[in-house]
């Protein structure tokens, strides 16, 4: 308790890295919630490795020119946000336009997707030391550097990202849950499609940017899976996704800090011990309902 | 059959591309009509369906609609219950209220007008009681009656309707059919509903448009589902 209202108080070191921390655990599982309901797990995996290379080929722009000892000043991160942006948006565009297509295995493609990106970042690190430490931090998701800038970044992309998802919730519902509906309503679907795949790749950017990609898949996917073990309606899901993804961000730094550990490992392991917890209470809350639920299901049927 | 058109296909190509279904086509569809759109598996029923939908476009040609240049006719679409993922934590509700959207502009929310003319929709199918209950966990007779009121909420001029009655018991199977006769005799509907079941369609339709060897007959249930007929659309002479 006494480490908690230490990791809370304005004068604390490390503030930065925990509003952060929160920020993205209460935002990123509203994003995930539609990774889970267009069942593009294997993307909310792939992506953020994608976003990391993006930051991996900024980082290491001056030994593409020859300058293998570069100084690496502060404007980098700009550069680094835009590298993040840019890979994650082509990956997203690239990506849609398979799921649209629908041939081929497309689980396969972002497996190849993730392995390639993260071999292909690690090669173009090995050539700047600096930049590779600054990556490697970023992969293990040491997030004790935040800036106030960063923290403001942050909260505002996702500020932005969370208000478009909310105020256009029914349009990308309806054309997730029922896209030959959509097309009958005359809804422009694959402008739809566009845009909820550009937010999504948005926030996976500046979460990749901020506490790298190993916090982000874990907050993007972990919580609202839990959540859909639980709720009953979209709202819920999303609220309880979101609260899961809050409280595992807070707790995971508090025993990160307590226990010396580096915080993003600490909070998906943490993330991992709640899906545990969960899968096994839902498990038997089922066994306990279902008596109830087949007696439901055998009423008259029209 | 009524003859003031809604729609027709004149010389219509459908199908997906490098793969047609059905070629150099003629239908009209007439405001009021209530068909069956019948043939055998593989024969081009749902892609037709799609088409007059809007859902797949058309290969060559066009779909005509009546007056011309009038509004497009709304369409009411019941898609098959097996399209849907459980993964969704919908409500009955929730899914009938989708009708709506076609008038809801992007960003804005739905009214309590609209919202209380669902209810009315999920009342007048009699899935009034579904409407809390989740989506997923509905029966399949108990999905149609909630899908059919979504299509009801999108305030339609045409209701389409993908096999609406496979996998399902006879008892709800003509609770169903009596649903939509009703409806087709309360709104004047026009409705085209793809089945198999000749036997539904001789009880309760009395127009059928027949798909056989990528060639449309239209006619009266009356004369072309007679026993000479059936055997002639099904090489059985």
């Amino acid at each position: 308790m006494q480490t908690f209202i230490e990791i809370l108080s304005p004068g604390f070191l490390l503030r930065n890295a925990v509003w952060t921390s929160l920020l993205i655990g209460l935002a990123c599982p509203l994003v995930g919630v539609f990774f889970v309901l267009r069942r593009l797990i294997f993307m909310g995996v792939a992506m953020p490795q994608i976003s990391s290379t993006g930051v991996a080929v900024a980082l290491t722009l001056h030994v593409w020119f020859g300058h293998y000892h570069g100084p690496h000043d502060p404007t980098e991160r700009l550069l680094a946000f835009a590298g993040s942006v840019t890979f994650s948006l082509l990956a997203v565009l690239w990506l849609a336009f398979l799921e649209r297509r629908g041939r081929g295995l497309v689980e396969g493609r972002l497996g190849t997707a993730y392995v390639v990106s993260a071999a292909v970042s690690i090669l173009l690190l090995a050539k700047c030391p600096q930049a590779e430490r600054g990556w490697m931090n970023l992969f293990k998701g040491e997030i004790i550097t935040i800036s106030s800038a960063d923290l403001g970044l942050t909260l505002a992309t996702f500020t932005v990202v969370l208000f478009l998802l909310w105020l256009f919730n029914k349009e990308f519902l309806l054309v997730s849950f029922d896209r030959e509906m959509a097309i009958t309503l005359r809804k422009n679907v694959a402008g739809w499609d566009l845009l909820l795949y550009l937010l999504m790749g948005l926030a996976i950017s500046i979460a990749v940017l901020s506490v790298g990609p190993l916090i982000s898949f874990g907050f993007l996917l972990i919580p609202p899976l839990i959540a859909r073990l639980f709720a009953n309606t979209m709202r819920q899901f999303a609220l309880l996704a979101s609260a899961i993804g809050g409280v595992g961000a807070l707790l995971g730094f508090v025993l990160a800090y307590h226990w010396d550990l580096p915080a993003g490992p600490t909070d998906v392991a943490l993330l991992g011990v709640f899906y545990a917890i969960a899968f096994f209470a839902a498990k038997w809350r089922r066994s306990r309902h279902q008596p109830e639920i087949s007696s439901e299901q055998s009423s008259p049927a029209a | 059959m009524n003859p003031d058109p809604l729609l027709s296909l004149n010389g219509v190509t459908i199908g997906y591309p490098g793969h047609p279904v059905l070629d150099n086509i003629r239908l009209t569809l007439h405001r009021g009509d209530c068909a069956a759109l019948l043939g055998a598996n593989g024969s081009g029923k749902t892609s037709l369906l799609k088409t007059i939908a809007g859902i797949l476009p058309t290969l060559h040609g066009s779909l005509v609609t009546h007056p011309p240049n009038g509004p497009r006719p709304v369409v009411g679409y019941v898609p098959q219950r097996e399209a849907f993922d459980d993964v969704y934590l919908l409500t009955g509700y929730d899914v009938a209220l989708m009708g709506t959207f076609g008038r809801v502009g992007a960003g804005r929310f739905v009214t309590s007008t609209e919202r209380e003319f669902v209810h009315e929709c999920l009342r007048s199918t009699g899935a009034g009681e579904l409407a809390r209950r989740p989506f997923s966990r509905l029966s399949g007779g108990q999905k149609q009656r909630v899908l059919i009121a979504r299509a009801l909420a999108a305030r339609p001029d045409l209701l389409l309707l993908d096999e609406p009655t496979s996998g399902i018991d006879s008892t709800t199977c003509a609770a169903i059919m009596a649903l939509l006769k009703r409806i087709h005799a309360e709104r004047q509907l026009t409705i085209l509903l793809v089945t198999h079941d000749l036997g539904l369609v001789r009880r309760h339709l009395e127009t059928v448009i027949w798909l056989a060897d990528g060639a449309i007959r239209q006619g009266l249930v009356t004369e072309l589902l007679t026993q000479e007929r059936l055997n002639e659309l099904l090489h059985l002479s």
